[in-house]
């Protein structure tokens, strides 16, 4: 699964694609289901977009709590606000598609599951 | 085709270009005012400037060292100094010692990824004529020249530094 | 303080209608972003993660109460509350929106300020000491040559589209705290035997993917030589500095590839052919600008304040603020004040508005007007009057400003890291904090003494981590945020490198690990011996031994 995801030239303010139009919040934007010519479509008609969009790219979705998360961890940051300041950016909204994007796994999160020291 | 701005008395103005500029492998044309690489200026610029009947001009790139010119530069009629790209400062330093310390007076031409938003900086540092790659006409140039009421270098323009306008 | 004249103002007003006009082209579409990108960086304008960025320069890291509460005007009007404080003597808006960055720069003009070059491949925003002026140490005041350094640097013909970004560090005290020697030019006044004033010329130092400790290029460069000195190494940098390969532009790297010497014989050859009358600055320029610094009224003062002392006796907690924040003053009766960013919980480097607005009010009432950002991320009041410390204790104590840490464990450089910037690979805030916490406990924190803890986001290095006693540097592996752990490294005149430790750790195991370093130096440490000494004493090998056992 995919969504696509660029930076509003106007404010910075990250934005996902949907249908044509660029929407604010991850939990809006369109999934992309193994559609490899509908989303190079999409970032092209994106990046026809100078004065709108900036840095238009695909990103890849894994699933979390029955809705859909970036898995790139800086994709989950992107999409959430900074972790240091719960309350700034796109989290502060909450609900269960925040929710769903704060609990995301995948591949990102630092888990510690590599346990590379042992105390003596 | 981008036309040629020069800038006269801090007004800049489209003029007809009159030369043309050759690849090396161009063949030299009988007439006309051409303007040669450095290496085939080496090569080919005696013979050219002994036939009298036309001005050569000597194209310098950036990994090209300027100094190499100093005693050919009464005979040309201009430096045209290349930018590939806007970002690639070196242009600059060879105008600057163009101007400041090997004394040339000529026309020093900015060619290449020349843009408007870089036009202040290539007048301080001397070049007085343009070939614009974003078909910025000469107002943009003039505006350029104005920009600022104050500068805090001494360069190849003449413009008074800051340090100057205060104890004037 | 240097005060703008007419013609300084003239000269912001005129950049910020330049980059209104900027700004307007771009989104009528005349420009391109990749014609724009290089324009909104040498205004300091980033595109992060969530925002733009403003990277505002303070210049030699000396602000004014009216520019410090414009700046928090700045945070509540067009950010979320909070500015943060860079490594290299910048405040750091994270909610800027494009459309308003020409407004912010006509506001920050109105006082004085400016984002000019605080990024781009130019010459950057040049640092100093947080003490000038202040300190008994330094030979010369050296905000006089970071202001002449400012003017000539500023919107420089010549050297505005340099290979890479270059940074100019000042200092004239013997104790470097501006990190001068991993710097792009490290200048270090001195005195010479015969009295007369010189720079010691470090050049090519530098952090990032190659980290250097720059070499001295010239011993004593007479003060008055300084620009036409300056135009030399650009120049040879400009012309000959790598433009193939971004991680190679730097000219550190240049320096490393001539080698010292052939690079200091270049640039001797290019300074012997500039005319010195026309590129050094004239006396009279020099003296206007120094007499502008020379004029701080101070008061005589007893050495001795009987009321800072009856309220010291009375106070732990004044007691262990003085112990670790307070510096002494080369005028009696007056102390250097540091005031920590780094309280429990905070985000290294981050004040609030309210508390930019509170140590205005302090630096108004107490403090001749004068504030000071360091490059760890801290502030310092430079003149406070021992009398009045007491007040200012209390005062900083209620806005949370107070903490007593400076160079202790839990005064962590951070950088953004992913929480903020496009170019990081792992977060750095949350770790900091991780770290901080281990050393609540102050007692603990003022046991284990100096130690310089530093972490970086990503291989960029504006976290220091290269030079820190224990530097954490943050990796990506397979999308995980893993963070690798050097010792060693120091950005002060001893100024070193860090090396590995060894494999990274994942993000919940780094606190712990430094706290294993940590009890490995308590074991290991003769008498007084900070961090860093027992560790150049015993090498890396005891604190990896404790830190690594191997896996069964």
């Amino acid at each position: 699964m995919k969504a696509i995801t660029a930076n509003r030239l106007l404010d910075g303010e990250v934005v996902f694609w949907k249908a044509g139009q660029w929407v604010d919040a991850f939990g809006d934007a369109q999934l992309f289901d193994n559609d490899d010519a509908a989303v190079e479509a999409a970032v092209a008609t994106g990046k026809g977009q100078p004065t709108v969009v900036v840095d238009v790219y695909p990103i890849d979705l894994t699933p979390s709590e029955g809705h859909w998360a970036p898995v790139s961890y800086r994709e989950r940051i992107r999409a959430l606000g900074p972790t240091n300041e719960p309350t700034h950016g796109k989290q502060a909204e909450g609900g269960e598609a925040i929710d769903a994007l704060r609990h995301a796994a995948g591949a990102a999160r630092s888990t510690g599951r590599v346990d590379l020291i042992r105390r003596k | 085709m981008s036309r040629l701005i020069k800038l006269t008395h801090g007004v800049a103005a489209y003029v007809e270009d009159t030369f043309v500029s050759l690849a090396d492998e161009d063949a030299i044309p009988e007439t006309g005012d051409v303007i040669l690489s450095l290496s085939r200026f080496q090569l080919e610029g005696d013979a050219l400037l002994s036939s009298n009947s036309r001005k050569v001009g000597v194209r310098i790139e950036p990994s090209e060292e300027v100094e190499a010119l100093a005693y050919d530069l009464p005979r040309l009629a201009l430096v045209a100094v290349a930018f590939p790209k806007f970002r690639d400062g070196r242009a600059y330093t060879s105008a600057r010692l163009l101007r400041e310390r090997l004394n040339y007076a000529g026309e020093v031409r900015a060619v290449g990824d020349v843009l408007q938003e870089q036009a202040g900086f290539m007048v301080r540092c001397g070049f007085d004529a343009f070939v614009p790659a974003d078909g910025a006409g000469p107002e943009a140039w003039t505006r350029a020249v104005g920009r600022f009421r104050h500068v805090y270098q001494r360069a190849a323009d003449g413009r008074p530094a800051a340090l100057e306008e205060r104890t004037a | 303080m240097y005060q703008y004249d007419a013609i300084d103002r003239e000269f912001l007003v005129d950049r910020s209608n330049e980059f209104r006009g900027q700004v307007q082209r771009r989104l009528a579409g005349e420009l391109t972003e990749d014609q724009f990108k290089p324009l909104r960086l040498m205004n300091g304008l980033y595109l992060q993660l969530h925002a733009y960025m403003l990277r505002v320069a303070i210049p030699y890291g000396s602000l004014n109460p009216a520019q410090m509460r414009r700046l928090a005007w700045i945070a509540r009007t067009y950010d979320k509350g909070y500015g943060h404080m860079t490594t290299r003597q910048n405040i750091q808006f994270n909610w800027v929106k494009l459309k308003d960055a020409p407004d912010i720069l006509d506001a920050l003009a109105q006082v004085d300020l400016h984002a000019i070059q605080t990024s781009g491949n130019c010459i950057r925003n040049t640092t100093s000491d947080p003490y000038a002026g202040a300190t008994a140490e330094e030979v010369d005041d050296p905000r006089v040559w970071c202001e002449v350094i400012r003017q000539w640097s500023t919107l420089h013909p010549e050297f505005s589209y340099l290979p890479r970004k270059f940074k100019i560090a000042v200092t004239a005290s013997a104790r470097d705290r501006t990190a001068a020697k991993v710097h792009d030019i490290g200048l270090m006044l001195r005195r010479a035997r015969d009295g007369s004033l010189g720079f010691e010329v470090i050049v090519g130092g530098g952090q990032g993917r190659t980290p250097h400790v720059g070499p001295t290029i010239k011993e004593h460069l007479p003060v008055g030589r300084l620009l036409s000195y300056l135009e030399a190494v650009l120049r040879v940098y400009n012309r000959h500095g790598r433009r193939d390969n971004i991680y190679k532009a730097r000219i550190k790297i240049l320096v490393a590839a001539l080698g010292a010497e052939e690079f200091g014989r270049q640039v001797e050859e290019e300074w012997a052919k500039i005319d010195a009358a026309r590129a050094d600055l004239p006396d009279t320029e020099l003296a206007r600008i120094r007499g502008a610094f020379a004029a701080t009224p101070f008061e005589t003062l007893p050495a001795v304040s009987e009321p800072f002392e009856a309220a010291r006796a009375a106070s732990p907690a004044l007691q262990r603020f003085v112990r670790n924040n307070v510096k002494p003053h080369k005028k009696p009766g007056y102390a250097i004040v540091e005031i920590s960013l780094k309280a429990q919980g905070q985000t290294p480097g981050d004040a609030t508005a309210d508390q930019l607005d509170v140590v205005a009010d302090l630096a108004e009432r107490y403090g001749l007007n004068d504030v000071r950002v360091t490059h760890a991320q801290n502030l310092v009041l430079p003149h406070v009057k021992l009398d009045d410390l007491p007040a200012v204790h209390a005062a900083l104590a209620a806005a949370d400003l107070a903490t007593a840490n400076i160079d202790l464990a839990s005064d962590i450089i951070a950088c953004p890291g992913l929480d903020y910037c496009a170019l990081a690979n792992a977060r750095a805030i949350g770790v900091a904090q991780d770290i901080a916490a281990k050393f609540a406990d102050e007692d603990r924190a003022e046991t284990v003494g100096e130690l310089k803890i530093k972490i970086s986001g990503c291989i960029n290095a504006c976290g220091h981590h290269h030079v820190a006693h224990i530097g954490i540097l943050g990796v990506d592996k397979k999308g995980e945020e893993f963070y690798q752990l050097s010792l060693g490294g120091s950005g002060a005149e001893d100024a070193s490198i860090g090396k590995i430790l060894g494999p990274a750790l994942p993000a919940d195991k780094v606190a712990g690990a430094i706290d294993t370093l940590v009890e490995a130096y308590l074991g290991l440490r003769n008498g007084e011996e900070r961090f860093l000494d027992t560790y150049r004493r015993v090498g890396l090998e005891p604190f990896k031994e404790a830190v690594y056992v191997q896996a069964d």
